[in-house]
């Protein structure tokens, strides 16, 4: 335990969440070692699970003035390690706050607690003919204000932009827990866009407790497809060709073999074959003639690429289904071995194909093993590999692996990551995408929202990479 | 290293961290912790493996005690957790690492060691019961018994004697015999479900099948498996296989969830012993339920009638038979074949009611709170009857409704498929 967090502090964060909103005993704060990436572990001297903004607010402050860090955290599903504890910090987890207080049908906004599981507002709205638009593949675990701190993208961001373009006004509590309210109704950002500031700002700007979104209509039909192909080329260059001859499906999703195996072993069986290299999953809709014409054209370019076969899903059901195996991918690969590392790169689309051939090739130089399962129509690759952290030199390879498969797709034009965030993960590398003065612009707006630094401190800022960047990202005197 | 056994390291090792868990598990839904969810607590069962945490930790054990054994994370766990089973082998881990306390020790072992596997004990307890409630000893014991108090008028409302008949040796079928089945009777079912016993032989009756029962068989150590006491489950476990091996190869058919589920694990629970291996093997594949079996054996042209009494009817799956043995739409083609009967679909059937075993008399403030939300979508069904596949389920619907006070019958599905003439399914209305 830090000297931060001592007994009286407890009593007082305790008296603030009651007993069931404290978790400070050794054991149990195990379970609150790692978020989605298990790879990187430590150990919190407590958990305050507020149930409002006025508790979280409160907890806050009594934090702040002990000079405790603080990491803020929904259903740590991300996979960054942007919900990694800081030894001897505390945790302000969000799960408790997940109560939907406005649903604006007419206006097609709704007002949520942060805690709230993102599918859940999709359900809640379904009923009245919206639904929410960013879908992580996590999205039946993760939290809206999980995906406010990475910027979250999933499939149907290819149509609908990923979170940032869903958020409308945020209630925030800040670093000394005093709460900034900017969730009053204004058309467009008036002054500085704050809310717009804040979104993928990886919990270094404060807290979202309560998040305005924008809903949007549930299009009369939707069609889903799966082309099945031969070989990984081929349905990378399907996507590729679909974009350059000006289609826009909502959704166009690559899982390569590995992946479907591992699918298909599981309760989210979806009945992609087993014995194709690749699957394509494409989804169009809009009005019945819409989807039908640019679906038509679609099918002519994936089979020119060498789709052996192309299969509708003809109801709803069926539908699920297909995007039930896809978004299942990632917890699916646990047959293949203990851990999996989920690499989150965007490519030019033009590139995708030798991007994914590079990748594979570097992890089978380290001897390791790589699946791809990828949004492929916003060039977001996720080259998995599978491996056991109880192995350190099969993590140094991981890691090497990592950082190499980064290089690659930084030097052809591409960036870090998609939706995921930079967390601890990306953190060194981001060396490679930005400059010194780049990186510093980064930290004053940090400074302005947080001069202690005591939000999710150690993310996302390179501060180990090299010793120039240590010394221009000092706290000011 | 080596590591610790009382967990089961290599099924700890297919959690990949997902998270997609957490939001079907009622404990984490209660109290949005991480450490009492599927993923938490596998992530101390690893650290008990691994060393790093001691079996006999009481934040540990609590953890332990929490979960409700539910199973609903396995049914969306992309890695094929094997839950289920690592919460018995932790459970029964903790149990060795550090001991109950005598009073526990004894009550634990009264119960599981000679209640359960016992008709006589059973059905004497039951009288007394009866008897307490009756009388209203149980609502006067209740006052002092302190922190036991909320377990004590929790317990289930033990029926009169006429209800609780035991079922014949042997049921003839109903005109042309068209095979013979064996019945599970149970042994909480024959004491408090009598009529959901013989209404589940007069439904395999109706269909053709005349069915047996095992007279020298009590308990099939389902309880004690969840609990942990998994020497005495692998006893009874052999016990039951023997008695059924007796009454030749038909198949099983089971009218109690938990027990179908459990049976159908008999070849993991005695995977260590080579005697068994094959005969459990051979056992579980006789196991079948009561609504798998009729869906699937009932003629084609059998239309069961409506109790007029019952109104509209909801189905809520237990946990044993949706996430424990993948039986969802069997119950409810059955239902859609009732003529007269009209069925709405429940909000989220496929969670826990909070019933789970004993849970609901070892932990009644925590059963009760994940019962809530199933009441809520009860009543927003605007159904008049509850049907249930499971006894725990049952009794759990039953006294959650009328402490909330919402008036409506609960029934096992098989009294809604008995023919009319036999007992008039009597889910009192509360």
């Amino acid at each position: 335990m830090t000297p931060g967090v001592d007994a009286s502090l407890l009593e007082g964060l305790r008296a603030i969440t009651g007993d069931a909103g404290l978790i400070s005993d050794p054991t149990r704060l195990l379970s609150y070692e790692c978020d989605g990436l298990a790879l990187l572990q430590q150990r919190p001297a407590c958990v305050v699970l507020p149930r409002t903004t006025d508790e979280c607010a409160r907890a806050v402050a009594l934090l702040h003035r002990a000079g405790v860090p603080i990491v803020g955290r929904g259903a740590g599903t991300g996979l960054s390690g942007g919900a990694t504890p800081v030894a001897g910090g505390a945790i302000v987890g969000l799960a408790r706050m997940r109560d939907i207080v406005a649903l604006d049908v007419e206006n097609r906004t709704a007002r949520v607690q942060a805690g709230l599981v993102n599918v859940d507002l999709s359900f809640a709205a379904e009923q009245h003919g919206l639904f929410y638009a960013p879908d992580p593949s996590s999205q039946h675990a993760c939290t809206i204000g999980g995906n406010i701190g990475e910027n979250s993208g999933g499939p149907h961001c290819f149509k609908y932009g990923s979170t940032n373009r869903h958020v409308l006004g945020l209630v925030i509590v800040r670093h000394d827990g005093s709460v900034l309210d900017l969730s009053r109704a204004h058309l467009d950002p008036l002054g500085y866009d704050l809310v717009g500031l804040f979104v993928g700002s990886e919990g270094m700007f404060g807290i979202a407790t309560e998040i305005v979104v924008q809903l949007m209509p549930i299009q009369p039909v939707v069609e889903t497809v799966l082309a099945i192909f031969k070989d990984l080329d081929g349905a990378c260059d399907s996507v590729s060709d679909v974009i350059a001859a000006g289609h826009e499906p909502v959704a166009l999703e690559i899982l390569d073999r590995l992946t479907i195996e591992a699918v298909e072993a599981s309760v989210f069986a979806a009945g992609y074959p087993r014995d194709a290299e690749a699957v394509l999953l494409i989804e169009c809709e809009g009005s019945e003639a819409e989807v039908a014409a640019s679906l038509d054209e679609i099918l002519a370019v994936v089979r020119r690429r060498g789709a052996i076969d192309v299969r509708r899903a003809r109801n709803a059901s069926e539908r699920k289904k297909l995007w039930a195996g896809r978004k299942g991918a990632f917890g699916a690969m646990g047959r293949i071995a203990p851990d999996l590392y989920v690499a989150d790169v965007v490519v030019p689309r033009t590139k995708l194909r030798e991007l994914v051939l590079g990748s594979t090739r570097i992890a089978h130089e380290h001897g390791l093993k790589l699946s791809n399962v990828f949004h492929a129509g916003d060039g977001n690759l996720h080259p998995n590999i599978s491996y056991d952290r109880r192995d350190p030199a099969e993590v140094k390879r991981v890691l090497a692996a990592g950082d190499e498969i980064m290089e690659l797709v930084v030097k052809a034009g591409g960036s870090l990551t998609g939706e995921h965030g930079v967390g601890l993960e990306k953190q060194a590398a981001m060396t490679q995408v930005f400059d010194e003065s780049s990186l510093r612009a980064m930290c004053s707006v940090r400074d302005a929202w947080d001069p202690e630094r005591r939000m999710n401190p150690g993310k996302l800022i390179p501060v180990h990479a090299c010793r120039e960047m240590r010394g221009a990202l000092r706290p000011k005197a | 290293m080596e590591p610790n056994a009382l967990v089961d390291y290599v099924k700890s090792l297919d959690c990949i961290h997902c998270g997609l868990c957490l939001r079907t598990c009622p404990t984490y839904q209660l109290t949005g912790a991480e450490p009492s969810s599927p993923r938490g607590r596998i992530y101390l069962m690893r650290a008990v493996a691994e060393n790093k945490l001691d079996a006999s930790d009481p934040h540990y054990r609590e953890e332990l005690d929490f979960c409700l054994v539910c199973r609903h994370c396995e049914s969306v766990c992309p890695a094929g957790v094997r839950f289920g089973e690592m919460m018995e082998t932790a459970r029964a881990g903790a149990n060795r690492a550090a001991p109950r306390g005598a009073l526990e020790r004894l009550a634990r072992w009264f119960g599981f060691g000679v209640v359960l596997p016992s008709r006589f004990w059973l059905s004497l307890s039951i009288s007394a019961l009866r008897l307490a409630q009756r009388t209203g000893l149980m609502r006067l014991a209740a006052t002092f018994a302190g922190a036991r108090k909320e377990a004590l008028l929790s317990m289930p409302t033990a029926p009169p004697a006429s209800e609780r008949r035991a079922l014949p040796e042997r049921t003839p079928a109903r005109g042309a015999q068209r095979g013979e089945v064996a019945l599970l009777e149970g042994c909480v079912m024959p004491e408090l479900f009598g009529r959901v016993n013989r209404a589940s032989a007069a439904v395999l009756a109706e269909i053709g099948y005349s069915c047996r029962t095992a007279k020298d068989h009590v308990c099939c150590g389902a309880l004690h498996a969840h609990n942990g006491e998994l020497e005495g489950a692998r006893a009874l476990a052999r016990t039951t296989i023997e008695s059924y091996e007796r009454l030749g190869d038909a198949p099983i058919v089971v009218n109690s969830a938990g027990c179908g589920a459990h049976m159908r694990a008999y070849a993991t629970l005695l995977e260590d012993d080579s005697a068994w291996r094959e005969r459990s093997k051979r056992f579980s594949a006789r196991v079948v339920d009561f609504s798998e079996f009729v869906a699937a054996q009932a003629p084609a042209d059998w239309r069961p009638r409506a109790a007029p009494e019952l109104g509209k009817l909801t189905y809520d799956d237990p946990c044993h038979l949706c996430h424990g043995q993948q039986i969802r739409s069997q119950p409810r083609t059955l239902l859609e074949r009732v003529s007269g009967a009209q069925c709405v679909e429940l909000a989220n059937a496929e969670s826990c009611c909070g019933s789970a075993g004993i849970y609901s008399l070892l932990r009644p403030r925590d059963s009760q709170a994940v019962f809530e939300p199933k009441a809520r979508a009860f009543v927003a069904s605007g159904a008049d009857t509850l049907v249930t596949a499971n006894p725990g389920c049952h009794l759990q619907w039953e006294s959650g409704l009328a402490r909330l006070g919402v008036k409506a019958r609960v029934v096992h599905i098989a009294e809604v498929l008995a023919p009319r003439e036999s007992d008039a399914p009597s889910g009192g209305v509360r």
